[in-house]
């Protein structure tokens, strides 16, 4: 390595040195890549974060004891209860399956890497080979020796991308960014070559991408449209017909095999434009045919006629097949695509999940930094080119750009474009200011391919000189970069390095501490309770419940049955005479929840309570209304002047039950909120408190069981308060199930 | 650290030798087998030590042999109920130090009998007419219970222990005496008897301290059934598991523990819910509880990297201090652990080979290690499955192994494989598996012995640097091969 480095230092390098040395750099920038990903690691442990990672490590869990065949047909009866979930026809399996290929083969070495680690880390070993895919994918554009190591690096450190590839972020974006942007280089690769090897190879990475991640559906619009650019440019060839072709009938069929997708790619309206693309070239491969063989005259009333037919015989088929249900029509987070206030009206649980939000501004800033006045810097070199592959970036950043303003979550997607657009400007830019002067371009070598480009470049009249304008240029350019490694890594170290299962603080001296109250009330669920005691939460703490504490929920963050949220929405923001026989008929044991008023945690239910106010109201119009928990001037209240059926509410109430009891009387303050609570605390009746964390965040109750006297729940606890009962109505036989 | 003579010296005193082999089936005898009345206890001194959370018996016992033979065989009676809780069985010579621990283990016959016996082998037969001084000592596991069974949890925890005034032997005793020793000074009920002599009423009660007798002569199996329930508002301790698995590395000059707990409260339950806002008032106002808050792990001076975590990660609320006098591992569950509530976790630690590793004169090693190094704690820790490992080097041979605990706990041990971290043949693992044991026997030791020959240490780094070296030429040659169509121009 040394001694490689000396020679491209020294003298003109040779191409086995050039080699050595770039696939050393590029070494190096997967080394960064995952490095930067490692600061969660280091600040806490080894953990899965957030949410969604912890179902998916369930999974994995489930797949590397039960084999993949049991996976494939899993049925999990300890989710959504009591319907429980077809998980293994439900999922994308490519994550868990990674993962647990990895784990078997480094357990055939007798390397014992436990599951977890395999998994935490996934994501950072995945984003070194993105980094590769990119300067595959880069190098494909243009001929510059020096962009393809820079989009290597931009992607390796870009926090767009960081921000779902940090350890312990074991997700289905871990691996497929990288699926993506291969998929994408090969593509360009069939593309230019109009191989069928590579096309074939290109629906095999695609085939994996649909396994791994619902986001394929961006690979399956992308390619035809590029495809359909290509040709209204006027660019249709045999190399587009033969990849565009060999991708799509592989593609597709690969697809099917997935249970999740089976038959959507030609069911539903999101995977049409494939298939009307894969048709439309059928034709226009026909027309180029029957081009070559009649005369100029009769072939243009032919076209037209040949074109208007299709065209009208497509559109209406696909009307009819729509209307008649064969085709599914667009869903709805595909509307919130175009309209972003649809989902807060139509679909309130999408538009519940911060991730599904528009996007800021400053978000795009914070996300690419100098990315983003780089990309239309390379956008513009690209269009001045605009060879077949360039068409592709250029309406990949369009779209990419589009669609990562309408939700913050696919920022994740314009990402990779976004790297490679920068790189090809940030490296044109310091070839123009930094490569050689004319006279030292005759002694690059021929051997490389890129060398008698880059020597035609800087003879040319765009070369410069002088020395004065080259130094504050490239200066200016390394600052700039210095800037955004710098800005990367305080991003991802402030930004998107939390587990968020734990919560650090700060000790009065400065060191840490470590606010543990997630796992302190999940471990004390899975031990402390009946192996098959159902808990109720809101859904964001569904698969956290499943993976940590091993219980039976009622809902998780795979949100597919909206009613059954609904339900625990309407339990939770009901009174306790209507939430009691709800919990009964679900057999809900205990009830969690997630309360910061004590230490001021802001992300509790209480502030989520309105999204569960809304579900609920979706479905129950006219029992659960939102307005109802606003006073009479529209304030969102939890003190003394909140509404009644805020104070009756189920969440209210277990959220502040004996919360007054710690603090003097009449001093009780929710620190999150920042208000006064009521002197008197609220009272339950059908449910007791059965542990609550050391810091309050979380709070479990126990659903009481039916009174051993038959006397109902609020009378029973009134009794046992000491509480005269006013007057005695005759009641009928005890009921088992209330309805 | 001693010298390496005490090391060896070691095997010659301790009367545990285990061989690497499996051990010999025992004889089992005839299922009508009554203790053969050869002998009568001269003297009786029965002490019931209930200050931990395991009950401790000693027996001190002056017996003579009637017979007119040789006699070298004394049984103790048990309960098949408290047979399956009993352990630590260990007999001393009281007038002899010098003579070691005697060899005793569980006489084998009828499953189904009520009446169980642990055999004693006096090491030197005892002429007729002799007398010889017994010091016997046992524990019972899982030895109280909590009345009432629901308290609240600021309330005081009471346990009931059952036992007989009567010391159970198999032989006629003609004086003897019982002394309990409660876990405090409140004991609001025990059993009462009619005194004789001088003595109004048994027992007579001092402090914590309840003495029954002396008693006239009592015949053989004499029991009388009696409870006392005393105050004991701490933790009861209860280990069902524990593996514990050690590995020996060579190469990197290390020792690594790894230790899983399954911990159980066995004390009253809670009455009602946990209530934290009265947890968090009586932690501050009155600090005594039956609640487990804290455990500490003292381990070997050097030791280092502990750990602490459970099923779903690091526990946080732990502090490791290490420092040339000590190293203690205090742990804090992620709960408080009340009565009926389980908290599994896993501790760790690595520590410098040197420590526990020597060299023989014969090239050898010996490698010594306690037994167990389990939490400290005042209230005592009761175990009742261990279940250790100690990962050898790869090719480790010549085993053989040295258990200072009584023989009787041992179920069995093996020596076998195990395949991990890139081996080929695999380590030997010594495994022992122990039950009822207390932390009593935590300074207690495990010496083993082996060889391991050079040849076989440097397998290792060959087998990785050849395969290392297969695989890139195979890479290589793959490279080399040319799979592609013969080349024709690009449309």
């Amino acid at each position: 390595m040394a001694v490689a480095q000396q020679n491209a230092l020294l003298g003109p390098p040779s191409q086995s040195s050039r080699t050595l040395l770039r696939v050393v750099i590029l070494l190096f920038i997967a080394g960064a890549a995952i490095a930067s990903r490692l600061f969660s690691v280091i600040r806490f442990e080894s953990i899965i974060h957030e949410f969604d990672p912890w179902f998916n490590f369930r999974a994995t869990k489930y797949l590397v004891a039960n084999g993949f065949y049991k996976f494939w047909d899993w049925f999990d009866d300890r989710t959504w209860h009591p319907l429980g979930r077809v998980t293994g026809g439900t999922l994308y399996p490519g994550l868990m399956v990674t993962s647990g290929v990895i784990y078997h083969i480094l357990q055939a070495l007798t390397i014992p890497i436990d599951i977890r680690n395999i998994c935490v880390l996934l994501a950072p070993a995945f984003s070194g080979l993105t980094a590769f895919a990119a300067y595959l994918l880069t190098n494909e554009m243009t001929t510059s020796p020096s962009a393809g190591l820079l989009a290597a690096a931009f992607m390796g450190i870009a926090p767009g991308y960081i921000s779902r590839s940090v350890a312990g972020s074991y997700d289905n974006e871990a691996i497929a960014i990288f699926l993506l942007v291969f998929t994408f280089y090969l593509w360009i690769k069939a593309l230019k070559l109009g191989s069928m090897l590579w096309g074939a190879l290109c629906a095999l990475f695609y085939g994996y991408m649909v396994a791994s991640w619902g986001g394929y559906a961006f690979i399956t619009c992308i390619l035809p449209l590029h495809a359909f650019v290509l040709i209204c440019m006027g660019r249709y060839s045999r190399r587009l017909y033969v990849s565009y072709t060999t991708w799509y009938a592989l593609g597709t069929l690969a697809s099917m095999q997935i249970p999740f997708v089976g038959f959507l790619p030609v069911k539903t309206s999101e995977h049409m434009p494939a298939l009307g693309i894969f048709g439309f070239l059928q034709l226009v491969g026909f027309i180029d045919y029957v081009r070559s063989a009649i005369s100029g005259r009769q072939f243009q009333a032919f076209l037209i006629t040949v074109l208007v037919a299709t065209f009208g015989i497509g559109l209406a088929g696909l009307v009819a097949l729509t209307s008649l249900g064969y085709i599914a029509p667009w869903g709805g987070r595909f509307y919130s695509l175009w309209d972003t206030g649809y989902a807060k009206v139509h679909i309130p649980i999408i538009a519940s999940v911060s991730e599904h939000q528009p996007t800021a501004w400053p978000a795009f800033f914070f996300d690419l930094n100098i990315l983003v006045w780089l990309l239309p810097a390379g956008i513009w070199l690209l269009y001045k080119e605009l060879r077949d592959e360039h068409v592709f970036v250029i309406t990949y950043a369009l779209c990419g750009s589009y669609f990562a303003g309408v939700m913050v979550r696919l920022m994740l997607t314009l990402t990779p474009i976004v790297c490679v657009a920068a790189a090809i400007a940030a490296s044109k830019l310091l070839d123009t200011y930094l490569v050689k002067s004319p006279s030292q371009t005759s002694t690059s070598e021929a051997g490389e391919k890129k060398a008698p480009k880059s020597a035609d470049k800087t003879a040319s009249p765009l070369g410069v000189s002088s020395m004065v304008s080259k130094l504050t240029i490239v200066g200016a350019m390394i600052v700039y970069l210095l800037m955004f490694v710098s800005h990367c890594t305080w991003v991802t170290s402030n930004a998107y390095s939390s587990p968020s299962v734990v919560l650090a603080s700060r000790m009065p001296d400065g060191s840490q501490h470590i606010i543990d109250d997630y796992r302190e009330a999940y471990q004390w669920l899975r031990q402390n309770t009946k192996e098959d005691a159902k808990i109720m939460s809101w859904w964001d703490y569904g698969y956290q419940i499943g993976g940590m504490a091993d219980r039976p929920t009622l809902v998780d963050n795979n949100t597919w049955n909206n009613t059954h949220i609904a339900t625990v929405g309407k339990a939770m923001s009901s009174r306790e005479e209507v939430s009691y026989p709800i919990m009964r008929q679900h057999e809900v044991d205990y009830v969690l929840i997630v309360f910061g008023g004590l230490l001021g945690y802001s992300g509790d239910d209480i502030n989520k309570f309105l999204w569960m106010v809304r579900i609920a109201e979706g479905i129950w119009p006219e029992e659960v209304k939102e307005r109802d928990f606003f006073t009479a001037r529209g304030e969102y209240r939890v003190d003394d002047g909140a509404t009644d059926t805020m104070k009756n509410s189920l969440m209210y109430k277990m959220s502040y039950h004996n919360y007054q009891s710690m603090f003097p009387p009449g001093k009780a303050a929710d620190r999150v909120r920042g208000v006064q609570l009521p002197s008197e605390g609220p009272v339950l009746n059908t449910i007791e408190e059965a542990y609550t964390t050391e810091n309050w965040i979380i709070r479990i109750y126990k659903v009481k069981d039916l009174d051993n006297v038959g006397r109902d729940h609020f009378s029973a606890a009134a009794f046992d308060r000491g509480q005269k009962k006013k007057a005695t109505k005759k009641r009928g036989p005890r009921v088992l199930r209330v309805d | 650290m001693k010298p390496l003579s005490i090391a060896t010296a070691l095997f010659g005193i301790v009367s545990t030798v285990l061989a690497a082999e499996p051990r010999q089936s025992k004889d089992i005898l005839p299922k009508d087998f009554k203790p053969p009345q050869v002998f009568k206890n001269a003297n009786l001194v029965h002490i019931i030590s209930l200050e931990k959370n395991y009950a401790k018996e000693q027996i001190n016992a002056v017996i003579e042999n009637v017979s007119p033979e040789l006699q070298d065989e004394y049984y103790v009676p048990f309960t098949a109920d408290q047979l399956s809780r009993v352990g630590g069985f260990e007999v001393k010579d009281r007038k002899d130090a010098g003579a070691g621990r005697f060899v005793a283990d569980v006489a084998e016959y009828d499953p189904l009998s009520d009446v169980q016996y642990y055999r004693i082998r006096l090491p030197t037969p005892l002429k007729a007419g002799g007398q010889q001084t017994l010091g016997i000592s046992f524990y019972y596991l899982r030895a109280y219970k909590a009345l009432p069974a629901l308290i609240d949890q600021t309330d005081e925890q009471y346990l009931s222990y059952e036992f007989s005034i009567y010391a159970p032997s198999a032989y006629p005793t003609l004086k003897q005496k019982t002394e309990v020793k409660a876990g405090s000074a409140k004991i609001p009920d025990y059993t009462k008897l009619a005194g004789t002599g001088d003595v109004p009423e048994y027992p007579q009660k001092q402090g914590t301290k309840l003495t029954y007798g002396p008693f006239d002569e009592k015949p053989a199996g004499a029991s009388s059934p009696a409870t006392v329930r005393f105050e004991f508002t701490k933790p009861v301790i209860h280990i069902s598991a524990l593996e514990r698995d050690i590995e020996v590395s060579h190469w990197g000059g290390n020792v690594a523990f790894e230790e899983r707990y399954t911990i159980q409260h066995l004390g009253a339950n809670l009455s009602t819910q946990f209530n934290r806002v009265k947890w968090a008032q009586s932690q501050f106002m009155n600090p005594n509880s039956h609640a487990l808050k804290e455990l500490r792990v003292p381990l070997q001076v050097g030791s280092d990297d502990a750990y602490f975590t459970d099923t779903i990660g690091n526990v946080s609320t732990s502090h490791f201090r290490s420092n040339k006098r000590e190293a203690v591992l205090e742990l804090k569950p992620r709960y408080p652990i009340f009565g009926g509530w389980k908290y599994p976790f896993t501790i760790g630690w690595n520590s410098n080979a040197a420590n526990y590793l020597r060299r023989t004169a014969t090239g050898g090693f010996v490698f010594r290690t306690p037994f167990l190094e389990g939490p400290k704690q005042a209230e005592g820790v009761e175990y009742e499955h261990i279940d250790l490992r100690v990962l050898l080097p790869e090719g480790a041979q010549n085993v053989k192994l040295l258990a200072d605990i009584p023989e009787s706990s041992i179920i069995e041990h093996t020596v076998g494989l195990h395949k991990t971290y890139l081996d080929t043949i695999g380590r030997t693992a010594v495994h022992i598996k122990a039950r009822n044991l207390v932390d009593e026997f935590r300074d207690r030791e495990l010496i083993i012995t082996y060889d391991v020959s050079s040849s076989i240490t440097l397998r290792k780094p060959f087998i990785v640097f050849a395969s290392m070296l297969a695989v890139f030429t195979l890479a290589w040659a793959v490279g080399k091969i040319d799979v592609g169509f013969s080349k024709t121009k690009q449309a």
